[in-house]
C-alpha cells in the first residue's frame, strides 16, 4: 500500500481579537494509504474540522496554522509562519469539500462558469467547452443530470448541490479529498447516495483517498476504512473502523460509541448514555490527559502526565489505560450523571480543585471559529 | 443592555445629543432675550458684549443666540412629537395587521403600500401648503401623520413571525384578549426594534422640518433651526459673510442629524448580541445591519428627501 | 413567462398609486378654504398689476380652466384629461406663463445638475467602499468614518459650507445663478464655459454626500461577500484572488445598482434645497417661488412630475431586479 499522506505535528491556533490564542490542533499527525477512507469523529469543537482545514490548505484568519509538515503522495509543503502555500496544490493535489455545499457556489453564478474557472485556474490555455465536457462526463458517468451545470444554485436541491458541489471539487482528480461533514446537512437517502459516490469515485480512481470529518459515527462505520478519535484538539486513538467501532481502545472513544443511537436490532438493546460534562476550555486544557475529568476509568497519572502512544501508526490508542490492557476492549463509560451530582466533576468539565480557570467563560473551538 | 456593551460610538452621539438638548432645554433661561426682541442692527458681528450678543444680529437685528437656543427647542420638539406619532401609528397598524391577517391584514397593508409609495416631501408639501395656520404642534402631526409607512411595513413583518411562535398560543389558550396579547407579548420582542425606528423617525423629522422651513413652509411665528437657515439663505448672509448668521443653525443640524443616526447604529450593536463581539464579528454583522436596513431604507432619510427615501421594492403588495 | 406575469401586476399596482397620487394632488391644495382664484385675482389687482378688464378675464379664465363651479368630481375629471394631454395648467403667479413652459425651463437645469453627480457619486463611492473594504486598516476606518460624516450632513449643509467657504472666502468660484448676468443660455462653448464656473458648487455639494452613501453601501456589502462560503471554496479550489473578488464584487453591486436607479428617479426632487442655496434656477427654485405665491398650478405640477418620476424608477427596480438578480427572479416568480 503507497503512503498518500503524511501529515506531521500540525499545529494550529485560533487568535482571538482580544489577543488570546486558542490552540485548536495540538500536535497532531495523520497518516494515510492509497484507497482508504479515514473518518475523523469527534464532539462539536474537538478540532476535526480545523484538522480538516488545515490540511486541505485552506485555515485563514482568525485560524493561523503555526507549525507542520505535508506530504502528498511524495511533495513536500511546510506550514506555519509566513511559508506559502502554492495557490495550484489547492483542488489539483488536495481538494477540499465544504460543509453545507448550500453558500459554496455564489448564488449570482451558474455551476458551469464556476466550472470553467476552476479548470482554468489549474490550466490558462483550456477551452471553455473542454472544460465543461470534461465536467459532463464526469456528472454523466457518476450518475448525475448533465443539466446540474446550467443551474443556479438555488434551482438544485439539497443532495444534488452536494453532490455537484462533490464533482466539482474532483474535477481535478486531486489524490486528497477532504470531505468536511458532508452528510450532516441531508436527508438519510441523500447521505446514501453521497458516500456511494465517494466510494465510486475512489474505485474509478479519480480521487486516491478520502479525509471524511464527521460527528456522525454511524455513517464513518459504513463509509471509512479507519477512523480516527479527536478530542481537545488531539488525535485519542485510531483503528480500522470495524474494529474501533466494536472494540474501542479509548475510554472517550467508547463513550461516544456508547452514545449513539443505533436502530440495528443488535445493538437496540443497549443503553444510550451521553457524556457527562462538556469538552474543556482550549485556552487552558487540563493538565495531563485532556479527558480525565469526564473518564471514567481514569488512573492517577492520568491526571498529571501525558498519556503514552500504545500501538503503531495506524493503529494506536493514547491512554494510560489502554496501556494497562494491552489489547482490550474499554467497558463502557461508568462515569454518570450521579457522579456530577456527587460533586467530583464539574459541569464543565473539571474535576474539583484542578486546573478549574478562573474566569467563568469558557471559549470553544467552535464559539471562536464562529 | 449592559453599560459595558456600550461602545466608544454610542457614547460620542450620547454625548452630542445631550449637548443638543442641554441647549435647547437650559439655554434659553441662560440666554435670557427674547428671540423677537430687536437688539441690535443687520447682521451686526459677534461681539462679547452679552450672552445673547455672542452670535451677532441676524437680519432683523435680533439676537443669533437666542433665536438658536429657541430654534433647537422648537425643532427638537418637532422631532419628538413627530418621531412619537409616526412611532405609535406605524406600530399599531403594523401590529394589527401582522397579528390578525385577514382582510384586515389586506386592507391595511395596501393601504400601508400605497403610503409608501408615494413620496413622503410631497404630500407633506401639499398638506403645508393647504393649512392656513402652520404651528411647530401641527407640522409635527403631519410629518408624524406622513412618515408612518416603512415603520408599519417592518412592524407587520416582525409581528408577523412572532405570531407563529408558541408563547402565542400559550396566552390566547388560556384566555387573553387579542389587545393583551399584543402588548405583553408581542410587543416585548418588537421593543428593541421601535426604539431604534423612534430614533430613526425623531432625526428624519427634525430635517424634514428644515426642509419645509428652507422652502417657505416651516413653522410661522415661532423660530426653528430651519427658519433661522430661511431667513438667512433670504438675506443673503452667505453672500456677505456673516457667518454668525448662517453657520450656527448649519452646525447645530449637521450634529443633529450625525449623532442620531450614529446613535442608532451603535444602539443596533447593544439590542442586537450578535454584532457585539470582537471587530471581526462586528464587520461582517455590519452587513446584517446593512440587510436589516432594507426595511430602513424605505425610511426617510431626508435632507433632500425622495432621493434615498422611496421603498427597496419587494413581491408584491406584501 | 412567470416574471412578464409578476411585472404586469406590478404595473398595475404602480397605476393604482398613481391614481391615489393623483387624487392627493388634486385635493390637498384645494384644502384652502374660500375660493382660491378670488384670492389670487384680489391679489393681482391690489398689487396694480392689473386692470379691472384684465382682472375679469384672469377670473374667467381659471374659473373655465378648474371649472370651479362644476362639482368636485368633475373637476378631477377635467384635471386627469388636461393631464393627459401633457397640459399642466398655467401658472397663477406668472400669469400668462404656462405650467410647462415654466418647468420647460427650469428642469434642464436640475438635470444638468444631478445627472452627472450622481453617475460620478456612484461610480466613485462604490469603487471608494470596494477599494476600503479590500484593504481593511487604517484606510477602511478613514474612508469609512469620513463616508459616514459626509453621508449623514443634509446635503444643503454642506452646500452653505461649500459656498461659504470656497465662494465667499476664498472667492473662487461664484456664488449664485447658473451662469453670468447679461448672458441668456444658448449651445455654445462660450455659454458653458461660463455655466460651468457656476456649476461647480452646486455640483460637489451634491457629489461628496452621495459619494459619503455609496461608499458606506458598498463597504458594508463588500465586507459581508468577502467573508461568505463560496470565497473560502473558490480558494480552497485553487482559484486566483482576483477571480474571488471578482465574484463577491458581483454580489455586492446588485443592491448598488438598484440603488442608482432609484436615485435616478429622484433626481428632479432631489436637490431643491442646493439649488436654493445657490440661487441656480433649477426645479427647486421654481418651487420655492411657487410657494412663496401661492402658485398652485406649480406646486402641483412639480410634485406629480416628482411623484411620477419615483414610481418609474420603483417600476424600473422590479424590472432591473428581476432581470440582473437570479434569486430575486426565482422569489419573484416562485412566490406568486
Amino acid at each position: 500500500m503507497t503512503r498518500l499522506l503524511n501529515a506531521e505535528h500540525l499545529r494550529a491556533s485560533y487568535r482571538t481579537p482580544d489577543g488570546r490564542e486558542v490552540t485548536a490542533v495540538d500536535d497532531v499527525s495523520v497518516y494515510i494509504d492509497e484507497g482508504e477512507v479515514l473518518g475523523v469523529a469527534g464532539e462539536s469543537g474537538c478540532g476535526k474540522t480545523t484538522l480538516g482545514s488545515i490540511i486541505s490548505l485552506t485555515a485563514r484568519p482568525p485560524l493561523y496554522v503555526d507549525s507542520g509538515t505535508l506530504e502528498i503522495d511524495g511533495k513536500v509543503q511546510d506550514l506555519g509562519g509566513n511559508r506559502q502555500v502554492e495557490r495550484t496544490w489547492r483542488g489539483s493535489i488536495v481538494s477540499f469539500l465544504p460543509q453545507g455545499a448550500m453558500n459554496a457556489v455564489s448564488p449570482t453564478m451558474r455551476v458551469r462558469d464556476l466550472v470553467y474557472d476552476v479548470v482554468r485556474a489549474h490550466d490558462g490555455s483550456i477551452k471553455k467547452d473542454e472544460a465543461l465536457d470534461r465536467a459532463r462526463d464526469r456528472l454523466t458517468s457518476l450518475g448525475l443530470p448533465a443539466r446540474a451545470l446550467d443551474a443556479y444554485p438555488h434551482q438544485l436541491s439539497g443532495g444534488m448541490k452536494q453532490r455537484t458541489v462533490t464533482i466539482i471539487s474532483t474535477l481535478l482528480n486531486p489524490r486528497l479529498l477532504i470531505a468536511d461533514e458532508p452528510t450532516s446537512a441531508l436527508d438519510v437517502s441523500s447521505q446514501k447516495a453521497l458516500c456511494d459516490m465517494l466510494l465510486e469515485m475512489l474505485e474509478k480512481r479519480i480521487i486516491y483517498g478520502v479525509v471524511f470529518v464527521t460527528h456522525d459515527l454511524p455513517v464513518l462505520r459504513e463509509v471509512a476504512n479507519r477512523i480516527a478519535v479527536m478530542y481537545a484538539g488531539k488525535i485519542v486513538e485510531i483503528g480500522g473502523a470495524a474494529e474501533l467501532t466494536e472494540r474501542p481502545r479509548h475510554p472517550y472513544s467508547a463513550a461516544l460509541l456508547g452514545s449513539v443511537l443505533s436502530p440495528e436490532p443488535r445493538y437496540r438493546r443497549i443503553r444510550v448514555a451521553g457524556i457527562p460534562g462538556a469538552p474543556p476550555n482550549l485556552a487552558n486544557p487540563p493538565a495531563g490527559c485532556r479527558f480525565h475529568p469526564r473518564c471514567g476509568v481514569s488512573y492517577p497519572e492520568c491526571h498529571t502526565e501525558e498519556p503514552p502512544h500504545v500501538g503503531d501508526e495506524l493503529r494506536f490508542s493514547k491512554c494510560f489505560w489502554a496501556q494497562k490492557h494491552p489489547g482490550e476492549a474499554v467497558p463502557l463509560q461508568k462515569v454518570t450523571s450521579d457522579d456530577i451530582n456527587a460533586g467530583d466533576i464539574t459541569a464543565d468539565g473539571y474535576v474539583h480543585g484542578e486546573n478549574e480557570p478562573e474566569d467563568a467563560t469558557t471559549t470553544t473551538v467552535a464559539e471562536v471559529s464562529a | 443592555m449592559k453599560i459595558s456593551n456600550l461602545t466608544p460610538r454610542f457614547w460620542v452621539a450620547a454625548a452630542l445629543l445631550g449637548f443638543t438638548l442641554l441647549l435647547g432645554a437650559v439655554g434659553p433661561y441662560i440666554v435670557n432675550t427674547d428671540p423677537n426682541a430687536v437688539i441690535g442692527g443687520l447682521y451686526d458681528p459677534p461681539n462679547g458684549s452679552s450672552i445673547a450678543m455672542w452670535l451677532g444680529t441676524d437680519n432683523e437685528g435680533q439676537s443669533v443666540m437666542a433665536n438658536l437656543v429657541y430654534g433647537i427647542r422648537t425643532s427638537l420638539w418637532v422631532g419628538l412629537v413627530a418621531g412619537a406619532v409616526a412611532t405609535l401609528i406605524g406600530v399599531i397598524i403594523g401590529l394589527v395587521s401582522g397579528y390578525v391577517g385577514g382582510y384586515i391584514d389586506d386592507i391595511l397593508s395596501a393601504i400601508t403600500n400605497i403610503a409608501l409609495a408615494i413620496p413622503t416631501l410631497i404630500v407633506i408639501i401639499l398638506v403645508s401648503v393647504a393649512l392656513q395656520t402652520r404651528t411647530p404642534t401641527i407640522l409635527a402631526l403631519v410629518i408624524g401623520f406622513t412618515a408612518w409607512p416603512w415603520l408599519a411595513r417592518a412592524v407587520r413583518a416582525q409581528s408577523t413571525s412572532v405570531r407563529t411562535r408558541e408563547h402565542i398560543d400559550v396566552a390566547r389558550l388560556s384566555g387573553a384578549r387579542s389587545i393583551t396579547i399584543l402588548a405583553w407579548d408581542v410587543l416585548p420582542y418588537l421593543l428593541s426594534y421601535v426604539v431604534m425606528a423612534f430614533v430613526l423617525q425623531v432625526s428624519a423629522a427634525i430635517l424634514f422640518e428644515a426642509t419645509l422651513s428652507l422652502l417657505g413652509l416651516g413653522p410661522s411665528g415661532s423660530v426653528s433651526l430651519g427658519i433661522m437657515l430661511y431667513w438667512a439663505i433670504a438675506w443673503g448672509s452667505v453672500r456677505t459673510g456673516a457667518w454668525w448668521a448662517f453657520l450656527p443653525p448649519t452646525i447645530m443640524l449637521s450634529i443633529i442629524s450625525f449623532s442620531l443616526l450614529l446613535l442608532q447604529s451603535s444602539l443596533d450593536e447593544v439590542f442586537n448580541p450578535r454584532l457585539r463581539r470582537g471587530k471581526l464579528r462586528r464587520r461582517r454583522a455590519a452587513a446584517e445591519e446593512r440587510a436589516d436596513s432594507q426595511l430602513a431604507a424605505a425610511s426617510p432619510q431626508v435632507g433632500e428627501a425622495p432621493a434615498i427615501e422611496t421603498p427597496v421594492t419587494t413581491g408584491g403588495g406584501r | 413567462m412567470a416574471l412578464a406575469r409578476y411585472l404586469g401586476r406590478r404595473a398595475i399596482w404602480y397605476v393604482v398609486v398613481l391614481f391615489v397620487a393623483l387624487a392627493l394632488n388634486f385635493y390637498l391644495p384645494r384644502l384652502v378654504p374660500g375660493n382660491p382664484v378670488d384670492a389670487i385675482v384680489a391679489n393681482l389687482t391690489r398689487g396694480g398689476g392689473a386692470t379691472g378688464e384684465a382682472a375679469r378675464e384672469t377670473y374667467e379664465t381659471y374659473m373655465r380652466e378648474f371649472g370651479l363651479d362644476k362639482p368636485l368630481w368633475q373637476q378631477f375629471l377635467i384635471y386627469i384629461q388636461n393631464l393627459f394631454q401633457g397640459d399642466l395648467g398655467t401658472s397663477f403667479a406668472q400669469y400668462p406663463a404656462s405650467v410647462n413652459s415654466l418647468i420647460g425651463e427650469a428642469l434642464p437645469w436640475s438635470l444638468a445638475l444631478q445627472i452627472p453627480a450622481i453617475l460620478i457619486g456612484w461610480i466613485v463611492g462604490n469603487a471608494l467602499g470596494a477599494i476600503a473594504a479590500f484593504k481593511g486598516g487604517w484606510f477602511d476606518r478613514g474612508a469609512f468614518l469620513s463616508s459616514l460624516f459626509l453621508t449623514s450632513i443634509p446635503y444643503y449643509c454642506l452646500a452653505i459650507v461649500l459656498l461659504y467657504v470656497v465662494g465667499v472666502q476664498l472667492g473662487l468660484l461664484p456664488v449664485g445663478g447658473a451662469y453670468s448676468f447679461g448672458l441668456s443660455p444658448e449651445f455654445s462653448l462660450a455659454f458653458f464655459g461660463d455655466a460651468i464656473t457656476y456649476f461647480w458648487l452646486p455640483f460637489w455639494s451634491l457629489v461628496l454626500v452621495f459619494i459619503g452613501g455609496q461608499a458606506v453601501g458598498m463597504r458594508s456589502m463588500a465586507i459581508y461577500e468577502l467573508g461568505a462560503d463560496y470565497v473560502n471554496y473558490g480558494r480552497g479550489l485553487g482559484l486566483r484572488d482576483r477571480t474571488i473578488t471578482r465574484y463577491g464584487f458581483r454580489n455586492a453591486m446588485l443592491p448598488q445598482i438598484t440603488g442608482l436607479a432609484l436615485s435616478i428617479g429622484a433626481m428632479i426632487g432631489g436637490a431643491l434645497v442646493t439649488e436654493l442655496v445657490f440661487s441656480y434656477p433649477g426645479v427647486g427654485t421654481l418651487l420655492f417661488n411657487a410657494i412663496g405665491q401661492n402658485d398652485y398650478p406649480v406646486i402641483q405640477a412639480i410634485a406629480l412630475l416628482i411623484t411620477l418620476a419615483v414610481l418609474a424608477a420603483n417600476f424600473a427596480v422590479d424590472i432591473l431586479n428581476g432581470v440582473i438578480d437570479p434569486r430575486i427572479r426565482a422569489a419573484q416568480t416562485g412566490e406568486r
